[in-house]
């Protein structure tokens, strides 16, 4: 992406709160001291970038060869007519907080509750801080690295409890489970007699 | 407040003393299972008699984790997943997907991949706003134009299905190109149904377009200025309904949409009417731009022909065994793009939508972030319905369009 006016005036801007522009990458990407942050997207929407387009989260547990903190916050801003776009990032270490943008982009309300949600990092001010995505009651934050693919046991409200492993045995009729179903022969499929841990 | 108390429909939630007299505002459950909520959207709506003081979604019902899924997936593996998402505008989040993959790897996709992809992204954008016209008009007691829009887009599914095989979830979109080439007979079909479509657009426009009723309706309803609407986020077809005309296909093309010649139409008053009228005027300009498309196809390769990229041709793999070897190499582990970050944003029917891939060097995506415009844009229904009567309230979910698989992911 081609660096406009806006986006050079906004470099220029940002330089003395601490800014380090990010090369790894061809677009306008730049690091700030958590403390900068506010005042960063304020400058940004000052200097034109009227619209949050995302607010994300990365982990970077598992990335090779990194160094530095675990967690990183992405502020995806463009200005109106979407020919100039910058990210403004702030790295985190787990169990670091953020202050929210909300009385900056009332739109930014859902995208901070998806990084809460997802990676659990808290954004201190924000006027509705729940889940987004995930029930209420689940346990951990899914977009982790350390986070398992699949196979979580779930827990639901009234304590319904999901087992993936029972729910398969449930499934392939080796074991009632948790469909309760007893193994019978399905459509198209002839069931042998089989009295292996069945009731 | 938890979730079970926010559940408990009909609850008295605030009383108010005004003098003798007590006020009670009524807390109402929309949803989930609300055949006008157009998914799984459920609202809380506070109401104060029939005018809403406030309402809050709450989502996440249809929540796949498609990007958790992503990330351990080969990266053409990811078309099976992207499509997923918005299931009624499924090419264009296949295009949203290659288009920042294909940055990552650099690969060159030949002229005539990318005209299809814009004729193909173009009708998706026709059929989806067709669903959104009639469905939203269904959402009012119109029942007839739903009807004849499921007619026309019937058409444009039969001609997708020609193309992918299936009429939904089409995977057809590859990095670096497209699956294979369209078969002979699309051509003369698309434009049989493009000179055809013109005719219908106007036949929907006469059974409704003039209604008092449903002027009355839809006229200075659900007001949307554009400094609301800028700061919630809204974006796409809603936004140039308040005022705002931008259009990312004219202001930061992407897959050649510089070539083509298309006007962005777009309305100041924000209403209802204007939100529903803009992607009627949509419909025209799409039709533009795959006209154009078709006219400018010349016969040509449809992949990257980069075989780290693509897989070889059939034919080669019988008597090359090099073929063979890059053969086994994608289908087992796919491409390895280098170190990065590229975010390519799109403008689907709904809003800007892009995916931000984060490479780490191997096979599979590090991260991938979807910036999916319906769950942005579900921000703006607050602002729009409080104050409103609550009748208006499900005209104003219909007129933002959201598809609940692209809110919840």
């Amino acid at each position: 992406m081609s660096e406009g006016p806006a986006t050079r005036a906004l470099l220029d801007a940002l330089e003395p709160l601490g800014a380090a522009r990010r090369e790894t990458t061809d677009l306008t990407s730049v690091t700030l001291p958590k403390a900068a942050i506010v005042e960063a997207v304020g400058l940004a929407k000052e200097h034109g970038f009227v619209l949050i387009a995302d607010v994300f989260g990365i982990d970077y547990l598992t990335y090779p060869g990194h160094q530095g903190k675990r967690f990183t916050v992405a502020y995806n801003l463009r200005n109106l007519d979407g020919t100039e776009r910058v990210f403004l990032r702030v790295d985190l270490d787990d169990g670091e907080t953020l202050p929210t943008i909300t009385h900056l982009f009332p739109g930014a309300n859902f995208m901070e509750r998806e990084v809460y949600d997802m990676f659990g990092i808290a954004f201190e001010g924000h006027p509705d801080l729940r889940r987004l995505l995930l029930p209420e009651d689940f346990e951990g934050h899914a977009h982790r690295k350390d986070f398992p693919l699949g196979e979580t046991p779930t827990l639901f409200n009234e304590g319904r409890f999901l087992d993936p492993a029972a729910f398969r045995a449930g499934l392939s009729g080796a074991d009632a489970g948790l469909t309760q179903w007893k193994g019978g022969a399905r459509k198209g499929t002839v069931s042998e007699p089989d009295e292996g841990g069945r009731s | 407040m938890s979730v079970k108390d926010l559940g408990r429909a009909a609850t008295v939630v605030r009383e108010e003393q005004h003098g003798e007299f007590e006020t009670k505002h009524m807390r109402i459950n929309v949803g989930p299972q609300h055949p006008s909520t157009h998914g799984v959207l459920r609202l809380v709506v506070d109401l104060d008699g029939e005018r809403i003081v406030s309402l809050r979604p709450q989502i996440g019902y249809l929540h796949t984790g498609f990007e958790k899924t992503m990330e351990n997936r080969t990266y053409q593996q990811g078309v099976t997943y992207s499509n997923r998402m918005d299931y009624v505008f499924g090419f264009g989040h296949d295009l949203a997907y290659v288009l920042s993959a294909e940055k990552l790897l650099e690969a060159r996709v030949p002229e005539r991949a990318q005209r299809l992809r814009v004729a193909l992204v173009e009708l998706n954008r026709i059929a989806s706003h067709l669903l959104f016209v009639g469905t939203g008009l269904l959402d009012m007691g119109a029942l007839t134009p739903f009807f004849y829009t499921m007619r026309e887009r019937e058409q444009i599914l039969d001609l997708f299905e020609m193309v992918s095989g299936v009429r939904m979830n089409y995977g057809y979109f590859r990095v670096g190109g497209l699956s294979r080439d369209v078969p002979d007979e699309f051509v003369p079909a698309a434009r049989k149904f493009l000179d055809g479509f013109p005719k219908m657009i106007h036949q929907y426009v006469t059974l409704f377009g003039k209604n008092d009723i449903f002027l009355q309706r839809t006229k200075g309803v659900g007001v949307l200025s554009k400094e609301t609407a800028l700061a919630h986020g809204l974006t796409g077809p809603s936004l140039r309904a308040s005022g705002v005309s931008v259009d990312l296909r004219k202001t930061a093309p992407y897959s050649g949409y510089e070539d083509y010649d298309f006007d962005v139409p777009s309305y100041t008053e924000g209403d209802l009417l204007s939100r529903l009228r803009i992607r009627i005027d949509e419909m025209y300009e799409s039709l533009k731009i795959v006209r154009q498309a078709l006219d400018r196809l010349e016969p040509g390769p449809v992949k990257d022909p980069d075989r780290r990229i693509s897989l070889p041709p059939r034919a080669e793999l019988e008597d090359s065994m090099e073929a063979v070897i890059f053969h086994f190499k994608l289908a087992t582990e796919g491409f390895h793009p280098p170190r990065g970050e590229a975010y390519v944003p799109t403008e689907s029917a709904r809003g800007e939508l892009g995916y931000y891939i984060v490479s780490d060097g191997g096979s599979m995506p590090y991260r991938v972030k979807v910036r999916v415009p319906s769950l942005i844009n579900l921000q703006s229904l607050e602002p729009m319905c409080v104050d409103g009567l609550f009748a208006d309230m499900v005209m104003n979910i219909a007129s933002i369009d959201p598809v609940l698989g692209d809110v919840d992911k």
